[in-house]
């Protein structure tokens, strides 16, 4: 088995269904010009030179363009893997990707379908307000879109492999701290996870969480960085008697709610850490869904951690506060013993 | 664990309170439920019990101090626990007010907000209900365990009794002996402690005979001697008029204005007119007179004759007077429909008649209920003054004592007179002190001159 980033498994999933499937391509900002990073992370570095620059496709800095192309394709019958800077810009393409790609094998009675995956990065990393968002909970709420937000390399390479091959629209949220690009495009608190990638074929259903660490007395539910932030407190929380079950979802929607509802039953009780604003996030979802199917099984009230209902300051101390910790996370899970 | 003294929402309408004096210095031991602390609101001076039973630890503000509601201003460590540890323990949330329902996650005990929506008071049956998380709820039913018997010892946040409790009260149970049922009724009849009862052989029940052998040789005598008693079960009755009573006191802000009053006028009244009725003519009591005087007087005191609800104050026209009867069951308060037009005999009929049935349980609940003013009558138990207990939504209730001759200064001399005591409770959320003490006057006025019922 290999061992690589994130970024690298991502890319390598990119070549190998791009080799799979003609009708596969990247369109993106600055994807694939000589001399670039391989778009704002280094995903698609030097796969122009593999596939071309009809494949690899360069955009105008025009993110409304970008959906453009990808919808309009992908009802044409191709694939496209459209590739956004921050995920921040989503919100330029919202008609495109609400009222035309959510919406149009329901409108169509079945007749098309939007097979297109775009990828787009999150995380707060000191670039202020509109560089720094984690929006995965606005799409969530859009029915007709899938959300996948993988956290390891062999996710990331499984995830969008599968995404590829779906014939809906799937937006992939991955996370600027955890791509391990290097150089230039190697950001600051970096975690770098380095994962191992089976060499041959496989795929990672979407839809289907996992357990990335057994546990008895509490369920933390988290993703993308946030779930690092869990797993070092479930260690620390250890350390003081409280096991602590971390779920990722990996898939928001749909989500794998019958992992999370068996947690809840073994452990009684529920954390569920974001990164993105509290008010109305997808934990607020879980948490109104573990209220109705397993209230019984509570033993303690349903938490939540999240980042306070302000935009990502830009200042770097203000943004450390900003972003769920650790400690906020092992101080939420002591307040319901 | 160190509990904090909170500043509890006493006003409905002001977030602040000013701390009239403490009844305890740092140091003392206090008692759950004992005074520790007065306060003033726009309009009152109330008491504050201690929330807990421990040592008053530390005090965070003064008398004369203006604090707001719900924060903390005080501290009750355990016995033995440390003062010091007991005051780093709350430093985080000091001087912090606890925002509705959300007290700040590091402090671990807890209390329970027990406001409803806008500061209003919530029903006794919510606030007395168990906290219990579904968990151990659904444990304790698959277990068979009342849940009761988890009372206090929630140890989940916010005391909730969680899973681990009922986990504990079963490994306790399975340590304990058996004991027969008979065994037990006699322990709870004698006031014996089973938990420090020994079967006669390890390993089998407890019977009757080692429940008696206790009991003589007396292990743990002074305490199960002096703790006999007898636990009796409340009526339905019974537990509405508790329940009315601890809500009348909840919700409403009683003051009781007393006041003695020359009745020796009104004494001769009656006789007079007793004297002319017919011996099988019904007799009219003090009781009805003062029915009557006082239907006169609140004609003139409409805001007397009233309901409030918390937002609206609800005038009525005629005078529905309910009469607080003292009853096997319980009290009772029958209502004498329109006794405002009615005479004395008249309202002596009724009155006959309705606390009859009220005292053989045949009233109907219609006649129990809609009373717009009540009158309460201890005279006849040789009670001068008392406070009676407003009868919600009335905002206003007489209580009458006994009439009694004393030596009293009369037009300069000293003459025997007949006084009665005067017992008038008003909801001072609507009814001032001097709008009252008007009212009071004017009955007084007519028992002292009852010729002023023609004016």
């Amino acid at each position: 088995m290999a061992k690589m980033t994130i970024a690298e498994a991502l890319r390598q999933a990119i070549r190998e269904e791009m080799q799979r499937d003609e009708r596969v391509f990247c369109i993106g900002e600055d994807i694939g010009i000589e001399g670039g990073f391989g778009g704002a992370f280094t995903v698609t570095l030097g796969l122009s030179q593999e596939f071309g620059h009809e494949r690899i496709l360069d955009t105008p800095i025009s993110e409304t363009a970008i959906a453009g192309v990808a919808i309009g394709s992908a009802i044409g019958g191709m694939r496209p893997i459209a590739d956004v800077q921050y995920s921040d810009f989503l919100f330029c393409m919202m008609d495109q990707l609400v009222n035309q790609a959510a919406k149009l094998r329901y409108m169509s009675g079945g007749t098309l379908s939007v097979p297109m995956v775009m990828r787009a990065p999150v995380g707060a990393t000191a670039r202020g307000s509109q560089h720094a968002q984690s929006p995965e909970a606005f799409f969530t709420h859009v029915p007709g879109l899938k959300i996948v937000a993988p956290a390891t390399a062999y996710d990331a390479k499984g995830l969008l492999k599968s995404a590829v091959r779906d014939d809906n629209p799937v937006l992939v949220f991955e996370h600027k701290l955890l791509y391990g690009s290097k150089g230039a495009r190697s950001e600051k608190g970096s975690l770098s996870p380095i994962g191992e990638v089976p060499e041959e074929e496989y795929l990672v259903p979407i839809g289907e969480g996992v357990i990335r660490r057994p546990g008895k007395d509490v369920t933390i539910v988290a993703t993308l960085l946030m779930l690092y932030r869990a797993l070092s407190a479930a260690e620390s929380l250890s350390n003081q008697g409280i096991e602590a079950e971390v779920i990722d979802p990996r898939t928001l929607v749909p989500l794998d709610k019958e992992l999370i509802l068996g947690s809840v039953r073994k452990t009684g009780r529920l954390l569920i850490v974001e990164e993105d604003n509290l008010t109305n996030g997808w934990g607020a979802e879980i948490a109104a869904i573990v209220a109705d199917e397993a209230f019984m099984w509570l033993d303690a009230p349903i938490k939540r951690v999240a980042a306070p209902d302000v935009p990502p300051p830009f200042a770097p101390v203000l943004e450390r506060e900003y972003v769920p910790s650790e400690q906020k996370i092992i101080d939420a899970v002591l307040s319901i013993f | 664990m160190s509990v904090n003294v909170l500043v509890p929402p006493l006003s409905q309408t002001m977030d602040t309170l000013v701390i009239v004096e403490w009844l305890k210095k740092i140091g003392d031991p206090v008692t759950k439920g004992e005074t520790l602390f007065t306060v003033e609101t726009d309009k009152a001076t109330l008491e504050v019990e201690s929330p807990a039973t421990g040592i008053l630890s530390s005090v965070l503000a003064g008398a004369g101090d203006e604090v707001k509601v719900r924060s903390i201003i005080g501290i009750i460590a355990e016995p033995g626990e440390a003062f010091e540890e007991a005051l780093t323990s709350v430093d985080n949330s000091l001087n912090e007010n606890y925002p509705p329902g959300a007290p700040p996650s590091t402090d671990r005990q807890q209390t329970i907000n027990v406001a409803g929506p806008k500061g209003e008071p919530l029903p006794p049956e919510r606030i007395n209900r168990l906290f219990a998380s579904p968990r151990a709820r659904q444990l304790a039913q698959l277990k068979g365990i009342p849940l009761v018997e988890l009372r206090g010892s929630g140890t989940g946040p916010r005391q909730l009794i969680v899973e681990r409790d009922v986990n504990a009260y079963i490994e306790r149970q399975k340590s304990r002996p058996r004991v027969t049922p008979v065994a037990r009724r006699m322990a709870e009849m004698t006031g014996v402690d089973l938990s420090k009862v020994a079967p006669a052989k390890p390993g089998t029940a407890i019977t009757k005979a080692d429940v008696e052998t206790s009991l003589h040789e007396g292990s743990g005598a002074p305490a199960s001697a002096q703790s006999s008693f007898q636990a009796i079960r409340l009526t339905p009755t019974r537990k509405t008029i508790a329940r009315r009573m601890h809500e009348s006191h909840q919700i409403t802000a009683p003051v009781t204005y007393m006041r003695e009053v020359d009745a020796t006028r009104l004494v001769k009244l009656r006789e007079r007119i007793l004297e002319k009725l017919s011996e099988d003519a019904i007799r009219p009591t003090y009781t009805d007179f003062l029915v009557y005087i006082t239907c006169r007087v609140l004609s003139k005191h409409p805001a007397l004759n009233a309901y409030f609800d918390g937002e609206t104050v609800e005038l009525h026209d005629a005078v529905h007077m309910a009469l607080a009867v003292d009853t096997a069951r319980g009290l009772m308060a029958p209502v004498i429909r329109d006794a405002d037009s009615k005479g004395v005999e008249e309202l002596a009929r009724i009155r006959g008649d309705l606390i009859d049935r009220t005292l053989k349980g045949t009233v109907t609940p219609n006649e129990l209920a809609g009373g717009t003013f009540t009158i309460t009558n201890l005279g006849a138990l040789g009670i001068d003054h008392f406070t009676p207990i407003l009868n919600p939504p009335q905002v206003a209730i007489l209580g009458i004592g006994r009439i009694r001759e004393i030596p009293a200064v009369h037009k300069g001399k000293i003459r025997i007179r007949s006084v009665m005591g005067l017992s008038l409770t008003c909801d001072h959320r609507v009814i001032d002190g001097a709008p009252a003490a008007r009212f009071l006057l004017d009955i007084c006025n007519l028992i002292e001159s009852p010729d002023l019922v023609w004016l």
